[in-house]
């Protein structure tokens, strides 16, 4: 359920808000023991009622695009570049995880969230005991995008 | 012409709320990442507008507004939000903000939040020289 919303939330932003064409969306049916991160990577802690970890990780062509569309054709300074697709990356994940709350179980009252964190020197991300992950690849004309949820199994199905 | 604070740990918004003002006419006098900053700033610049994230490392935009209004109590502070922290958004404007804008952030948007803010300020400053002349009538 909470995999669904961030998927439908992850689609309008990148089509809608974004203009970004998808061309395909697939769901990791497996239940994988660690999640495979990409390029780069936002994750934002969900509290209160859901504790949960949501990470969104991207190939690095989607993330440019995605400064690109946010600049809005202001030019980023060559000193300035790593904040800004930190920031850009953590803006996407609050983004998302904001319109998809609304649909989170009890329509995500209670749920508290926490400021993005952004992790580029990790490769993957390994579930602890009973957590569980579910995750969906986003595919689109400029690379891939995962959404992910770690949690509980009960928290996240 | 306004003077504004923007109050915001995402670079990116601060740049965007920057350039959507500037287009809008307006003056960005600081722009702060966290809510500490936020209070500084304020009772440095006494800016005519407040541009506020609720979640920020340090100190999270509610815990800021009360902070400023409890000097300031006239201080218009417009909250910045993403859909589904309406409970946040309450408490906000419990804390003293006068109105609020969802992510992600247009210019017609901005525009309509800074509107509806100064007019709901003109009225009330209409209605209270309208009482200052009925009690002089």
């Amino acid at each position: 359920m909470i995999l669904d919303a961030l998927i439908l939330q992850s689609k309008l932003f990148l089509s809608e808000d974004m203009g970004i064409e998808i061309h395909d969306i697939t769901i990791d049916e497996l239940n994988p023991d660690k999640l495979i991160l990409k390029d780069y990577t936002s994750m934002i802690g969900t509290g209160g009622n859901l504790n949960s970890m949501i990470i969104i990780s991207y190939d690095s062509n989607l993330l440019n695009q995605l400064v690109t569309l946010f600049m809005d054709g202001e030019e980023v300074a060559e000193e300035e570049l790593a904040e800004v697709i930190d920031s850009v990356s953590g803006e996407t994940i609050n983004t998302i995880i904001g319109l998809a709350l609304p649909t989170f179980p009890n329509r995500g009252k209670g749920v508290t969230i926490t400021p993005p964190i952004t992790i580029n020197d990790a490769s993957n991300i390994k579930k602890y005991k009973n957590s569980k992950i579910v995750s969906a690849n986003i595919t689109t004309q400029f690379g891939e995008l995962s959404i992910s949820a770690v949690g509980s199994e009960d928290s996240i199905k | 012409m306004l003077k504004v604070l923007i109050v915001d740990d995402s670079l990116i918004i601060r740049k965007k709320i920057t350039s959507l003002l500037e287009k809008l006419g307006h003056e960005v006098v600081f722009s702060a990442k966290n809510g500490q900053e936020a209070i500084d700033a304020y009772n440095e610049m006494k800016p005519d507008l407040v541009t506020m994230d609720i979640t920020m490392p340090d100190m999270d935009g509610i815990t800021a507004v009360k902070h400023i209004i409890k000097d300031n109590v006239d201080a218009k502070i417009i909250m910045v939000t993403s859909h589904g922290q309406e409970d946040m958004v309450i408490k906000s404007i419990q804390a003293g903000a006068v109105g609020y804008m969802l992510k992600p952030i247009t210019e017609d948007k901005l525009a309509s939040a800074i509107g509806e803010v100064f007019i709901q300020y003109a009225v009330d400053e209409e209605d209270e020289d309208l009482d200052i002349l009925d009690d002089e009538i």
